[in-house]
C-alpha cells in the first residue's frame, strides 16, 4: 500500500478515537446535573476515555485505538437542598463528580487533536495529487 | 486490500517515465528491452486498476455501512477519498498511454 494512502488510515484512525473522546464529553456534560433518585444513591459518575497503539495489519503501521471507558472515582460533589427526594437527612443531595470547565478544555483538547490529523489527511491528499499532476501536465 | 500491498504510486510514477524515455529514444534502441518495458507497463497498468478496483469496493462497501448506522462517517470519507486518488491515477495514467499510441499512430512513416 502507498505510504499516504497509509498516512490517510492512520489519520482517520486517530479522528475516529478523538470522536469516541468528544462523545464521552458530551455525556459528561449532559449528565452534569444528573443526581440520584433516592436517598443513598450516587449521582452520575464522570466518564474517562483513554487510547492505545495498535498494529494494524492491513495497514502495517501503529493506529491509536481506544482501550477502555473508566469512570473517574474522584468523590462527589454535595449541594444543599433539602426539598429533594434524594437528600440525607442534613438535606445533603451528592451531585456527579463533573466540572464543566474541565469538560470544555478535554474537548478543545479533542478537537485541535482532530483538526491535526485532518491536516495530515489534507496535506497528504495535496501530495499525492501534486505527484499525479506530474502526469497531466505536459 | 493488501494483496497487492507492493503497488505504490510512486513507483507507478517513475516505471511511467522510465517507459516513456524509451518511447522516445525508442528509434535507436533494440527492441528486446522495449518489448519487455512495454510487459512491465502493461502489468503496471493491470496491478494499478486492480487496486483501484478493491478501493473502489472498499469505499462502497464502507458507504453501505454508514447508511445502516454501522460505520463513522470519517471512514466512510477517508475510503471515498483513496478510492477517488487512486482511480484519478488510473485515469491519468490511462490517458497518458492513450496519448502515446496516438503519437505513434501519427508518426509520419
Amino acid at each position: 500500500m502507498d505510504d499516504i494512502i497509509k498516512t490517510i488510515r492512520i489519520s482517520s484512525a486517530g479522528m475516529r478515537v478523538q470522536g469516541t473522546r468528544l462523545r464521552v464529553i458530551s455525556q459528561n456534560i449532559a449528565n452534569a446535573d444528573s443526581l440520584p433518585q433516592r436517598p443513598g444513591d450516587s449521582p452520575y459518575r464522570r466518564k474517562l476515555v483513554t487510547f492505545r497503539n495498535e498494529l494494524d495489519k492491513s495497514v502495517g503501521a501503529e493506529t491509536v485505538r481506544v482501550h477502555r471507558l473508566h469512570k473517574d472515582m474522584s468523590d462527589f460533589g454535595k449541594k444543599y437542598d433539602p426539598s429533594h427526594p434524594a437528600a440525607d437527612k442534613d438535606g445533603y443531595v451528592q451531585t456527579p463528580n463533573v466540572n464543566t470547565m474541565i469538560e470544555m478544555m478535554d474537548m478543545r483538547e479533542a478537537q485541535r487533536s482532530y483538526e491535526a490529523n485532518l491536516n495530515l489527511i489534507r496535506s497528504s491528499k495535496t501530495m499525492l495529487n501534486g505527484v499525479i499532476d506530474v502526469l497531466r501536465s505536459n | 486490500m493488501t494483496t497487492t500491498a507492493d503497488f505504490n504510486i510512486h513507483h507507478a510514477l517513475t516505471a511511467y517515465q522510465r517507459a516513456a524515455r524509451q518511447q522516445i529514444t525508442g528509434s535507436q534502441a533494440e527492441t528486446a528491452p522495449i518489448a519487455k518495458s512495454q510487459e512491465e507497463f502493461g502489468d503496471l497498468v493491470r496491478s494499478a486498476i486492480m487496486e483501484a478496483r478493491k478501493i473502489g469496493e472498499r469505499s462502497e462497501k464502507m458507504s453501505i455501512a454508514a447508511i445502516n448506522d454501522r460505520a463513522d462517517i470519517t471512514q466512510v470519507v477517508t475510503a471515498v477519498a483513496e478510492a477517488e486518488m487512486t482511480l484519478q491515477t488510473v485515469v491519468n495514467v490511462r490517458d497518458k498511454v492513450l496519448e502515446a499510441y496516438n503519437d505513434i499512430i501519427r508518426m509520419p512513416v
